[in-house]
C-alpha cells in the first residue's frame, strides 16, 4: 500500500534518472549489484548502513567480513560473536516480527531461504526493502557469499581478506589431509528421529577434506533418516554426533550398547560442537580442523 | 427476534471496530496514541504509517474476513447437520486445504500457489465426500458426517505422510500453516467480498434454516424445498470454509464456539445467529491474532495457538452451563 | 348394522359415489402406497370434501403414516396420482402446497432449543416470503392457537422441557398457526390425557365443520367412530376399503383389521368396540 506520492514520484525520478545511465559514470559513484544466492540482483546506492540478520549464521558472517557494527537488529540465538547477543532481536527465523524490522529502517535485508518464511521474504520486499538471500552450499558458497556481502556493506577489503583466509584454510586441511587413508564416518546429526546427511550436505563435504567417507552419503535427501539397523549395517569406523546444543550428547555414548561396531569397540565416538559445523560460517575451518583431527586419531587406533 | 437483531447489532457492531482498531494500535512496535491518530489523519511518519497502514491493516483486515468466514460457515454447518458440535472443518474441508497448501511449500512454489493449491484441496475435499455421500441417492446428515469424518480421517494421514518426508527446513513453514497463521494473509478484499456476499444472501434465508432445524419432514411439510436448501448450504459453507483457510490456514474452535456462545445469548433464530457469527467470528480471530503477535513479542505465536487457548475453557463453560 | 361378512369397496368407489368437484380439496385416482418391502396394496380412490373428518384405521406396520406422507408430498407414491384443489401433487410448488395443507407428524424432532411460541409461530412460515418478519398479526394468530391447545401460559418455556403430551399439542397448536384447508394428522392424540383427548377431537371436528376437512390416523377405533365421519380402513395385506363411518364399522371387519376379537356395544346411540379375550 504505498500512498499516492510514492507511486507517482519514484517512477518520475526513475524517467529522468534515465538519460543520466547513458552516461559513462566513474565505478564509484555507481551504486552496488550484486547476485544473491537465488541469482536475484540485489542493488543498492550506496554501502548499506543499517543491515538486518535473518539468521544466525548471517550474523556471524557480517561480523566476519567486518560489517558488525552496520547491523541494527538480528534473530534470536544470533549468538556469535559475543557483541552479537546484544543487538536487538527481531524474532525467530522462522517467524520474523515484521513491525521490529521495519521498525529499524534497514536498508538492507539479509535473509536466509531454508530458514526463513517464503511469504515473510515476499513481505519485506512488497514493504520496499532491498532483500539479499543467503543460502551457501559449498565452501565456495560460503566464501563467495562473504564477498558479495562484503560488497554490499561497503567493507570490501575485510570481506576479500576474511573469504581468502577460511578458503586457504580449507585448502591447508585439503591439502594435509584429504589424500590420507579413508575412514567410513557415520555423522549423526539428530537421535530421535536418527538423522545424518548426505553428500550433498556441507559437512559430508568437510567429511570428504579429512579424507573421510560419509557411509550414508548415496542417499537421496538431504537430511535423511533412517534406523539404527541401517547404522549397524554400515559398520562405520567413527561415529561424530553433532546435536543442538555445545555440549556433549549422552546420545553419543549411547551407541556403546552396540559393542560389535568397530567405532565402539576402538572408541571411536567424537562430538564437534554443532555451531563449528552445522552453520554456514568461517567457523567451518575449525570444526573441519577437529573433524580431521579426530580421523587422525582413529587411524591411529587401526592395528597394524 | 427483533429485538435480538438489535441487541446483537447494537454489541457486535461497535465491538467489531473496536476490535479492529485494537489491531491497529497494539504490534510490537509502541505507537503512542498521538503519532496513532497522526497517521490516521494522513500526517504520521514515515515509519508509522508502514507499521500501521501497509502491515496492521491488511492483517487485521484479513483476521476479521477470515474469522467471519469462519463463524459464518460454523453456524451454516451446525444447521446443515442439524448437530451443535460440528465445525466447519468436520467434512474435511480443512484437510484437503492442508494437503494441498503443503504439497505446495514442498513444491516449493509461491505463496501465491500455496494458496491457490490449498482452496483447489479444499473444494477437491468437497467434492468427494458429496460425490461419496451422495451414492446411494439420497443422503442424511448422518451419512454426510460420517463420510465427512472418514474423508478427513484420510487428509490426516496424508499430511502426516508429508510431515514425516518433507526436508527438515520446510517443516516449520508447514506446522504454522497447518496451526493457523494469519501473518502471510496479503490481500483480505476477496475475502471481505465473499463474506459480505454470503452474509447478504444468508440473511433472507433465516427463517427459512429455522424451520429447516426442525428437521427435512417437518420443514417439507411447511413448504420448504429441503434437498435444494441443503446443497445451497453445503456449497456456500464449503466455499467460505474454502476462502478462510486459504487465508489464515486451519485455524480451529472459531467456526465450534463462536455460533454456541451466540445462541446462549440470543437464541436459536438464524436470522439473527448467521450475521452475528459473521461478526463475532471475526472479532475474535482479530483480538486472538493481535494476541498472537504480541503476546511474546518479538517471538510471534500462530493464532490457532491463541484460539485453541481462549476456544478450550470457553467450550468447557459452555457444557457446564448447559447441563 | 349391515352384516356383510366381507368387507368390499364401500360406496365412494369411483363409479358410483363421491366425484371430486371443484370444491374438493384432495382427492386420490388409483393411488398405491410405497410402503418398503411390501408388495402393492389396493389402489386407493379417495375424495376429501370440506366438512369431512376422515378416520384412518389400522393395525400398526399397515402403512397409516406413510399414506399421510404420500398425501402430503413427503413421499413418492408407487403408482396413481394425488391432487390437491384440482392440481396434480409434483406440479404444485411446495411453498404453495404448505399453504392447502398441513401435517401434524407422530414424532417431533427439535434440533436446537426454540421456545413454545417460536415453534408455533414457524406455522406461518408458507405465508411469509424471504424478507419478512413475523407481523403483530402473525403473533396473534400463534397465540391464539396455543390458547386453543391450552398451552398460553408455556409460551416462553424451551421446547424440551415439555411433556410428550405437550409436544403433541404444541405441534396441533403449529399446524393451526398454519391454518390450511385440510388438516393431516398422525395419531394426534396418542400421548394425551384423556380430557386433552377429547378437546382436540372436539377442536379438530369443529375446524373440520366448516369449509376445511381433516384426515386423522387414529389408533383407536372408538374415538374415530365418533368424531369421523368418513373411515378408511387399511388391512395388513395391502388391502382396504373406505366410506361413510357407519358403513365401515362392521365388527367382522375391524376383527380382520385388528386381527383381534371384539366385542360390540352401544352407548350413547355409538357403537363401541371393546377387544374380547376368549
Amino acid at each position: 500500500m504505498k500512498n499516492l506520492a510514492q507511486r507517482v514520484v519514484r517512477p518520475a525520478r526513475n524517467l529522468l534518472l534515465l538519460p543520466g545511465l547513458l552516461l559513462p559514470l566513474p565505478a564509484l559513484a555507481a551504486g552496488i549489484t550484486v547476485s544473491d544466492d537465488d541469482e536475484r540482483e540485489v542493488h543498492l546506492e550506496q554501502p548499506a548502513e543499517r543491515i538486518v540478520s535473518l539468521a544466525p549464521h548471517v550474523t556471524e558472517l557480517l561480523f566476519a567480513i567486518g560489517a558488525g557494527d552496520r547491523v541494527v537488529g538480528a534473530t534470536q540465538h544470533s549468538d556469535y560473536p559475543e557483541e552479537a547477543a546484544d543487538l536487538p532481536r527481531v524474532g525467530g527465523y522462522s517467524r520474523i516480527d515484521l513491525e521490529r524490522v521495519i521498525e529499524l529502517e534497514p536498508d538492507l535485508v539479509i535473509a536466509w531461504r531454508s530458514g526463513n518464511s517464503t511469504a515473510q521474504i515476499e513481505r519485506l520486499r512488497d514493504l520496499g526493502l532491498t532483500v539479499y538471500v543467503s543460502e551457501p552450499r559449498h565452501f565456495d558458497g560460503v566464501a563467495s557469499g562473504m564477498r558479495r556481502m562484503a560488497q554490499l556493506a561497503g567493507t570490501r577489503d575485510d570481506g576479500e581478506a576474511a573469504a581468502a583466509a577460511f578458503l586457504d584454510r580449507m585448502e591447508a586441511l585439503r591439502a594435509e589431509y584429504a589424500h590420507r587413508p579413508p575412514v567410513r564416518v557415520f555423522y549423526q546429526v539428530w537421535e530421535q528421529p536418527l538423522m545424518t546427511v548426505n553428500d550433498d550436505h556441507l559437512i559430508a563435504q568437510a567429511i570428504e577434506v579429512c579424507g573421510g567417507e560419509n557411509v550414508f552419503g548415496h542417499l537421496n535427501r538431504l537430511v535423511p533418516r533412517m534406523d539404527r539397523e541401517a547404522v549397524i549395517d554400515a559398520d562405520p569406523e567413527a561415529i561424530i554426533g553433532g546435536g543442538m546444543g555445545e555440549d556433549r550428547p549422552d546420545w553419543v555414548e549411547a551407541w556403546e550398547e552396540w559393542p560389535d561396531l568397530v567405532a565402539v569397540q576402538r572408541d571411536n565416538l567424537f562430538f564437534v560442537p554443532p555451531s563449528l559445523l552445522q552453520r554456514h560460517t568461517p567457523r567451518i575451518a575449525e570444526g573441519t580442523e577437529m573433524m580431521c583431527e579426530m580421523l587422525e586419531t582413529t587411524r591411529s587406533r587401526r592395528p597394524d | 427476534m427483533t429485538r435480538s437483531f438489535l441487541l446483537a447489532a447494537a454489541v457486535l457492531l461497535p465491538a467489531s471496530v473496536l476490535a479492529v482498531l485494537a489491531a491497529l494500535a497494539w504490534g510490537s512496535v509502541h505507537i503512542p496514541p498521538a503519532d496513532l491518530l497522526a497517521v490516521f489523519l494522513g500526517e504520521g511518519s514515515r515509519l508509522h504509517s508502514t507499521l500501521v497502514l501497509d502491515l496492521r491493516l491488511p492483517r487485521a483486515l484479513a483476521a476479521f474476513a477470515a474469522g467471519g468466514l469462519l463463524g459464518l460457515a460454523g453456524a451454516l454447518m451446525q444447521v446443515l447437520l442439524r448437530n451443535p458440535l460440528a465445525d466447519p472443518y468436520v467434512l474435511g474441508l480443512s484437510g484437503g486445504a492442508s494437503v494441498g497448501a503443503l504439497l505446495a511449500m514442498l513444491a516449493g512454489l509461491s505463496m501465491v500457489s500455496v494458496s491457490a493449491a490449498a482452496f483447489a484441496g479444499a473444494l477437491l475435499s468437497t467434492i468427494i465426500v458429496f460425490g461419496l455421500a451422495h451414492g446411494t441417492g439420497s443422503w442424511t446428515p448422518t451419512r454426510l458426517l460420517l463420510t465427512g469424518v472418514v474423508v478427513a480421517a484420510g487428509w490426516g494421514a496424508m499430511i502426516s505422510f508429508i510431515l514425516a518426508v518433507s526436508p527438515t527446513a520446510e517443516l516449520p513453514g508447514m506446522l504454522y500453516w497447518l496451526m493457523g497463521d494469519v501473518s502471510h494473509a496479503r490481500n483480505p478484499y476477496p475475502a471481505w467480498g465473499v463474506l459480505v456476499l454470503v452474509v447478504l444472501l444468508a440473511l433472507p434465508l433465516g427463517r427459512t434454516l429455522n424451520v429447516l432445524a426442525r428437521g427435512p419432514m417437518q420443514a417439507a411439510a411447511l413448504g420448504v424445498a429441503v434437498r435444494p436448501v441443503e446443497w445451497g448450504i453445503y456449497i456456500a459453507a464449503s466455499l467460505i470454509t474454502a476462502t478462510a483457510v486459504t487465508q489464515v490456514g486451519a485455524v480451529g474452535f472459531v467456526g465450534l464456539i463462536v455460533p454456541h456462545m451466540l445462541r446462549l445469548v440470543f437464541g436459536n433464530d438464524q436470522r439473527v445467529i448467521l450475521p452475528a457469527s459473521a461478526l463475532a467470528g471475526g472479532i475474535l480471530l482479530t483480538l486472538a491474532d493481535t494476541l498472537a503477535r504480541t503476546m511474546i513479542a518479538p517471538e510471534q505465536l500462530p493464532v490457532g495457538v491463541i484460539t485453541a487457548m481462549l476456544g478450550v475453557p470457553v467450550f468447557l463453560f459452555l457444557l457446564y452451563r448447559s447441563r | 348394522m349391515p352384516a356383510d361378512p366381507l368387507p368390499h369397496p364401500g360406496p365412494d368407489a369411483p363409479s358410483v359415489h363421491e366425484r371430486p368437484d371443484e370444491r374438493t380439496l384432495l382427492a386420490t385416482r388409483e393411488l398405491v402406497v410405497d410402503v418398503p418391502q411390501r408388495p402393492d396394496g389396493a389402489p386407493l380412490n379417495l375424495t376429501v370434501n370440506p366438512g369431512q373428518c376422515w378416520g384412518i384405521l389400522g393395525p400398526n406396520g399397515a402403512g397409516k403414516s406413510t399414506l399421510l406422507h404420500t398425501l402430503a408430498g413427503l413421499r413418492d407414491p408407487r403408482a396413481g396420482q394425488i391432487e390437491v384443489r384440482g392440481r396434480g401433487l409434483p406440479a404444485m410448488p411446495r411453498a404453495e402446497l404448505a399453504r392447502h395443507l398441513g401435517l401434524v407428524f407422530q414424532s417431533h424432532h427439535d434440533g436446537f432449543p426454540a421456545t413454545v411460541l417460536e415453534t408455533a409461530l414457524i406455522g406461518r412460515h408458507p405465508y411469509l416470503r424471504p424478507w419478512d418478519i413475523e407481523t403483530a398479526e402473525d403473533y396473534a394468530l400463534a397465540r391464539a392457537a396455543l390458547a386453543e391447545m391450552d398451552l398460553s401460559d408455556m409460551e416462553s418455556r424451551l421446547v424440551d422441557t415439555l411433556s410428550g403430551g405437550e409436544r403433541q399439542r404444541l405441534a396441533i397448536a403449529t399446524v393451526l398457526t398454519q391454518n390450511p384447508n385440510l388438516l393431516l394428522l398422525d395419531e394426534p392424540t396418542s400421548q394425551l390425557d384423556l380430557h386433552h383427548q377429547v378437546a382436540v377431537l372436539n377442536r379438530i371436528r369443529a375446524i373440520a365443520s366448516r369449509d376445511r376437512a381433516a384426515v386423522l390416523v387414529l389408533h383407536d377405533v372408538n374415538l374415530a367412530a365418533r368424531y369421523c365421519d368418513r373411515l378408511l380402513l387399511l388391512f395388513p395385506d395391502g388391502q382396504a376399503c373406505w366410506g361413510p363411518t357407519p358403513t365401515m364399522l362392521v365388527p367382522s371387519a375391524l376383527e380382520r383389521l385388528y386381527n383381534q376379537p371384539l366385542s360390540v356395544g352401544e352407548i350413547d346411540g355409538h357403537p363401541v368396540f371393546l377387544p374380547r379375550s376368549d
